[in-house]
């Protein structure tokens, strides 16, 4: 990770290096604030449950499903784990989102941005 | 916790699991017990710090799932193990719960868990936050055991009435079809009655019921003042139907008698065979119900047609702003689904776009169930009063199957009804039917189970240990348009089907059934056919010594 370092003096007296949480926590990036913002306002609930409505909708969610039984069949039931479910199926899943839901639930979220005055 | 189903086992629990609940018992689940939140969707999560996001104890990430270790509470997140890193670095903390949804997750195995004291804790906890009426409690009351013995006892002696029958009539077979199949003329686009009626002379608890005489049109004294008795009119149609004649039948009597019933539809019109099903049960149960069982209403009634077709539908209607369901029991005698016209996404790997693809998905009777028993969410334009708010809020509205009967029959709504043109269309699509059913994942039970997330109790012992499995027996097939169309209705005996279209009765193969446009399908319960045919599996059906002459009309 890259600082600048121009104006820094040795000194006796230097400060202890920060560790990792502390260095994060002081410099949230905009995607944190912006989820953080979310949550607080149950903006982040509401989006959850439209999304989830969409995809069961466009059967998305019935396709996942049918992915994970080939899964659990080819694998054998006993073999899987979640994690690897989890693992298997979520690449598939993220790029199958059609871009109709994307788009609206991008929508969504600028209103929101705009109405938090961000 | 039902265990019925040979292919379904409760998962056991791994060695981790066991050791924490040898170890801590239920202490864990107790000290959380206050920071749980359940949300109006029903979703219990838990929530320690109100000012803070969750986050991981490695990584400070936010996302993905969150794991909260039983133990001494920290969280580690899904990404790269940290739950795994967690159990590692403390020993013995391999118990963790998934913060969004409150199941139980197993670090070192790095997989679900189950547990069943946990569940119960759970959903416990869910149903007493969860608003509820003074008298919710009453539907999750059992229901006396009597009734649910009494409607399987019916049918058992039945069976033995038939199994005489079937013997004495042996002799008179005169053809190579089996008995009990006969055409039945077309008296003037009546193929909707004879589509119908040949459903339900091959319906076993139907047959059985009026084979074994139990209403008998010379005995009968429930005819009304014009002497009118519509059950009589079956038996003597049934008494023909399986008197061994071979020539097509024509059933003028009943239908002069339906036609007295129903003044309104006394025409030579085409009419249609669900309203004709369903007005046909009417009849029944007011010939037979009411006059016998005049206190008793839909639900408890012993008429021959609802101990048969008769079912209880759940609906539950949810509050979207506080949670709070409202449950409504009706019966019924039938159920009218909607084509599950699903839009799929294309999943090739180039292809990413949305696609409102009909042509390419297929309709299935379990897509269709699907679409039925999913929740629905109310239009704003249909606010329901919930009546913890006080007001009217945006509603959910689930439907499912508190007790099934013991033949089902499924009505396709094919005829689509456009108020903008002011006129109605017949949906053409094919629906793909199997002939073997399980209605266990749309039983209420099934259904409500699903709301509380991944669990292994179960909370409506009512019917739970019902027989779901059901086997087709007769579709009615339309084909045509929506003003001018001809039933077809295909019957299977003994694992042959056979195509009953009016006079002509043929057999058929059965990609022919399943290529067919069903309309209305007809699931009797596994059992009755599996006891039935192992009652009668000895007796021959064709004749091994009378001639063998096919007769015009029917072969």
């Amino acid at each position: 990770m890259k600082r600048r370092r121009f104006r820094v003096r040795h000194s006796v007296n230097r400060p202890p290096t920060p560790d990792a949480a502390d260095d994060q926590q002081k410099q949230p990036s905009l995607h944190e604030i912006i989820n953080i913002k979310m949550i607080e306002s149950g903006e982040k609930e509401r989006l959850m449950e439209l999304l989830k409505e969409r995809l069961i909708d466009c059967g998305w969610k019935d396709e996942m499903q049918n992915l994970c039984r080939a899964f659990i069949k080819k694998e054998g039931r006993n073999n899987v784990t979640l994690d690897e479910l989890i693992r298997a199926i979520t690449p598939k899943g993220r790029a199958s989102v059609p871009d109709s839901v994307k788009a609206e639930l991008l929508q969504r979220i600028q209103t929101f941005l705009v109405s938090a005055a961000l | 916790m039902s265990t019925r189903k040979p292919s379904f086992q409760n998962p056991k629990p791994c060695e981790h699991l066991s050791d924490f609940k040898l170890k801590h018992g239920l202490n864990g689940f107790n000290l959380i017990e206050k920071y749980f939140k359940t949300s109006p969707n029903g979703r219990l999560s838990l929530n320690r710090d109100e000012s803070k996001i969750p986050r991981c104890h490695f990584c400070s990430g936010y996302q993905g799932r969150l794991y909260f270790c039983l133990i001494c509470s920290k969280i580690s997140c899904s990404d790269s193990n940290h739950a795994l890193l967690h159990t590692q670095s403390e020993n013995g903390h391999a118990i963790a719960m998934d913060l969004e949804r409150s199941e139980l997750y197993c670090c070192v195995c790095s997989d679900q868990a189950y547990d069943s004291d946990f569940d119960r804790f759970v959903i416990c906890k869910q149903i007493m936050d969860l608003p509820k009426s003074e008298s919710s409690k009453d539907s999750i009351r059992e229901r006396p055991m009597k009734k649910k013995r009494l409607v399987y006892g019916v049918v058992g002696s039945d069976l033995k009435y038939s199994k005489r029958l079937i013997s004495a009539k042996d002799g008179r077979l005169k053809s190579c079809l089996p008995w009990g199949l006969r055409g039945l003329n077309n008296l003037g686009n009546t193929c909707f009655m004879n589509s119908v009626l040949q459903a339900l002379l091959h319906t076993p608890p139907f047959m059985n019921y009026f084979l074994s005489d139990r209403h008998n049109h010379m005995t009968c004294r429930r005819r009304s003042a014009q002497g009118l008795c519509l059950p009589c009119d079956i038996d003597v149609i049934f008494s023909a139907v399986f008197s061994g004649e071979r020539t097509p039948y024509s059933p003028a009597q009943f239908l002069y008698s339906w036609w007295q019933h129903a003044a309104n539809l006394a025409s030579y019109e085409q009419q249609d065979a669900h309203e004709f099903f369903v007005s046909m049960l009417d009849r029944i149960h007011e010939r037979e119900g009411k006059a016998t069982f005049p206190h008793k209403d839909d639900t408890d009634c012993l008429c021959i047609a609802h101990r048969v077709f008769s079912g209880l539908l759940r609906s539950d209607v949810t509050c979207t702003a506080c949670g709070f369901t409202s449950s409504t029991y009706d019966p019924c005698v039938d159920i009218s689904l909607d084509l599950d016209t699903s839009t799929w996404c294309s999943m090739d790997g180039a292809n990413m776009s949305f696609k409102q693809n009909e042509s390419t998905s297929i309709s299935t009777l379990l897509g269709c169930l699907e679409l039925f028993t999913r929740p629905e969410r109310l239009g704003s334009d249909q606010k329901l009063y919930c009546q913890n708010c006080k007001e009217r809020q945006d509603s959910l509205k689930q439907m499912s199957f508190k007790r099934l009967p013991l033949v089902l029959c499924f009505h396709i709504k094919r005829f689509e009804h456009s108020p903008i043109r002011k006129m109605s269309r017949k949906i053409d699509r094919h629906l793909q039917f199997p002939f073997t059913l399980d209605m266990a994942p749309y039983l209420s039970a099934s259904i409500v189970r699903k709301r509380f997330g991944n669990r292994m109790f179960t909370l409506d012992n009512d019917y739970s240990d019902a027989p779901t499995e059901y086997e087709i027996f007769a579709v009615v097939t339309h084909s045509g348009m929506l003003e001018s169309g001809h039933y077809v209705t295909y019957v299977r005996l003994k694992n042959q089907w056979y195509k009953c279209d009016d006079a002509w009765i043929t057999e058929v193969d059965e990609h022919v059934v399943r290529a067919s446009q069903c309309y209305l399908m007809y699931y009797v319960q596994k059992v009755l056919v599996q006891r039935a045919s192992e009652d009668l599996s000895c007796l021959p059906m064709s004749p091994r010594h009378s001639n063998v002459l096919p007769i015009a009309g029917c072969c």
